[in-house]
């Protein structure tokens, strides 16, 4: 499936310029060769596309997890020169700030037998699904806050402890949200979800430390061998969509209005300094603030959960890391040994920054930030650290998750639900979902797998296998 | 029902048709209420809607949009519609019953309306529309 795709490496492909018209910069795709069987070309036209328009720097980057996406690629990554580049909801997506964390417990794989019972408990305990609300429907005045304070709101109120924000990637507050283009509708729609799980992809999973493969590392992030963990991954709910679908409409108005050229409609964008790119940017950056407290509210829940019934500290599940895999930041990247300001756009991409950026906590500043790839269901995570490489080939970011290769549909009439779940609790995984048609829809085998995903981004260099975690149960919307 | 399912990767794709603009405009809201839950009763709610977009494209994602915004809010299950275009002017009566937890708890939740290869042709005296829904 490479075709006219040049082969730079063995992980590594370039997208020359010219495989559509107008490309200012070359595309470069992370993939081997196994996994480019499965390449769509529609997802390599898409990265492509990205690539013409104004302002990118460097390359239009694929990771490995690429496939066809709204505008962008799912997986894809753009720079964008602050001062004469755009910004694009297509380069983020609806659901903008879903994201991936990880919080470790104090409980051994060997000492913890009641997974069902855990299981059934938080399926009960945290909200699932479409049209589940959270325990309490914020006020208009609290949703303000927690779209301009993100997971530091939730921990202010309660629902957390102080080391958590230092744990989220931007600390969990992006400082630029602009609340006043957030519209009554998004309002309407984030009231009452502010710790609900949704459905589709995210879900809520029980692991455990299966392999270490890097000792310093995992000593530095706290987790060792066979520890219970327990992965969060879902976004900033009807808010986040919304904010997305009111926006877009601004912003194709804007294309038109600056006379940007752009190959795809979805591709819709405006300069990143427009009034109609500011608004756009501040109202991502407060869903994406709702989206960090949106996580740390189903993180309390999980917590008090443990505490309750296994007799856990409260303090002692500590968040490894959290973060986004649909965002776009403004950040500094050396381009061809001059630093330039950038908005970064990740779209189904994890940021993977190397050591000694200030950007991560400062206890870790010689190792990289921690970076989450979540396995799909039944099907091994990762912990993996970031690199220098990262820094200097892809802005500092690396690969999302599995990566669909087969769709919902086609998964649904060639897998059922019922007989998933059986299989899955033969392997010992117990699965608890709102129905067993979200089960069949997110079947392992619709996913390419993990490890062949992480293995890539390993050899790239983009970012270096710490731990692998392996399911226990899981609930699902 | 006018409308088909067709193979996309990521999300749902439908291609839905009708022999005037108003029945393209049900065929679409009809397959995106078929996605989102299995169950849908006929029932008690009706929600008037009035919508004015510069193009039938537009008009069309402002009303599936529109649609998903209002199910969420006011916690319905849309199970028919009634439209009247008029220039690029839409209104509509949407009806159907109230959201169960019990009942609809396994739908489906679509984050937004793709704006990718939404346009509408006309064929043979036919309407028709390719209409991805981002899950």
């Amino acid at each position: 499936m490479f075709g006219e795709l040049k082969k730079i490496s063995e992980v590594e492909w370039e997208v020359q310029r010219g495989y559509v018209e107008d490309m200012a910069v070359p595309g470069r795709i992370f993939l081997s060769e196994h996994l480019g069987e499965n390449l769509e070309l529609g997802a390599v036209k898409q990265l492509a596309n990205v690539a013409t328009l104004p302002g990118i720097v460097s390359y239009s980057l694929g990771m490995p997890d690429i496939h066809w996406g709204y505008g962008f690629p799912i997986g894809g990554v753009g720079a964008f020169d602050i001062e004469n580049g755009i910004i694009s909801p297509g380069g983020v997506g609806f659901d903008i700030n879903c994201g991936v964390r990880l919080i470790s417990t104090p409980l051994k794989r060997d000492d913890f037998s009641a997974i069902k019972r855990l299981i059934n408990t938080l399926f009960a305990t945290v909200p699932t699904g479409v049209g589940n609300v959270a325990p309490k429907k914020f006020t208009d005045n609290e949703l303000e806050d927690i779209m301009n304070e993100g997971a530091s709101w939730a921990v202010k109120e309660g629902y957390g402890i102080p080391d958590d924000v230092h744990s989220c990637e931007e600390n969990g507050m992006m400082k630029d949200a602009d609340t006043a283009f957030v519209s009554t509708k998004a309002r309407q729609r984030g009231r009452p979800q502010c710790g609900t799980l949704g459905s589709g992809n995210h879900f809520l999973e029980i692991q455990y430390a299966a392999e270490i493969m890097d000792e310093e590392a995992a000593k530095k992030f706290g987790i060792e061998k066979d520890q219970i963990c327990f992965m969060i991954h879902c976004g900033s709910r009807g808010l986040g969509h919304q904010v997305c679908t009111d926006h877009i409409k601004d912003i194709e108005n804007a294309t038109k209005k600056y006379g940007i050229k752009i190959p795809d409609r979805q591709l819709a964008c405006a300069p990143v300094k427009s009034p109609e790119g500011e608004a756009y940017f501040g109202a991502m950056a407060a869903s994406a603030n709702y989206a960090w407290a949106n996580r740390q509210m189903i993180t309390h829940m999980v917590r008090e959960i443990f505490e309750r019934d296994f007799g856990v500290d409260y303090n002692e599940m500590k968040l490894i890391y959290d973060v986004t895999h649909n965002v776009a930041k403004f950040e500094t990247h050396e381009v061809d040994g001059r630093k330039m300001d950038l908005c970064v756009h990740r779209k189904g991409a994890t940021r993977a920054f190397g050591p000694g950026s200030p950007e991560i906590p400062h206890n870790l500043t010689d190792v990289g930030q921690p970076v989450i790839i979540p396995g799909s269901m039944g099907t091994s995570s990762y912990l993996l650290k970031g690199t220098q490489t990262a820094m200097e080939k892809t802005f500092g970011s690396t690969c999302h998750g599995a990566g669909r290769i087969a769709s919902r549909s086609s998964a649904k009439k060639s897998h059922s639900g019922a007989d998933i779940r059986q299989d899955l609790l033969n392997k010992g995984i117990y699965v608890r979902a709102t129905s067993n048609k979200v089960i069949a829809e997110e079947a392992p085998d619709v996913y390419k797998p993990s490890s062949e995903v992480v293995d890539i981004v390993h050899l790239a260099g983009l970012s270096m296998k710490v731990a692998r975690l392996e399911p226990l149960g899981v609930i699902k919307g | 029902m006018p409308f088909e399912e067709l193979n996309h990767t990521a999300d749902y794709l439908y291609r839905c048709s009708g022999s005037t603009i108003e029945e393209l405009f049900t065929s679409a809201a009809m397959a995106m209420f078929s996605l989102m839950f299995d169950e849908r009763d006929k029932g008690p709610v009706k929600i008037d809607i009035e919508l004015e977009s510069e193009d039938f494209e537009t008009l069309l994602y402002d009303l599936l949009s529109e649609l998903i915004f209002i199910s969420e809010v006011e916690r319905v299950v849309f199970s028919g519609i009634k439209i009247i275009i008029e220039n690029h002017s839409l209104r509509a009566v949407a009806t159907g019953e109230r959201f169960s937890m019990d009942k609809h708890g396994g739908g489906t939740e679509i984050k937004g309306i793709s704006r990718y290869g939404m346009d509408i042709e006309q064929k043979d005296g036919k309407y028709q529309v390719d209409v991805i829904f981002d899950v």
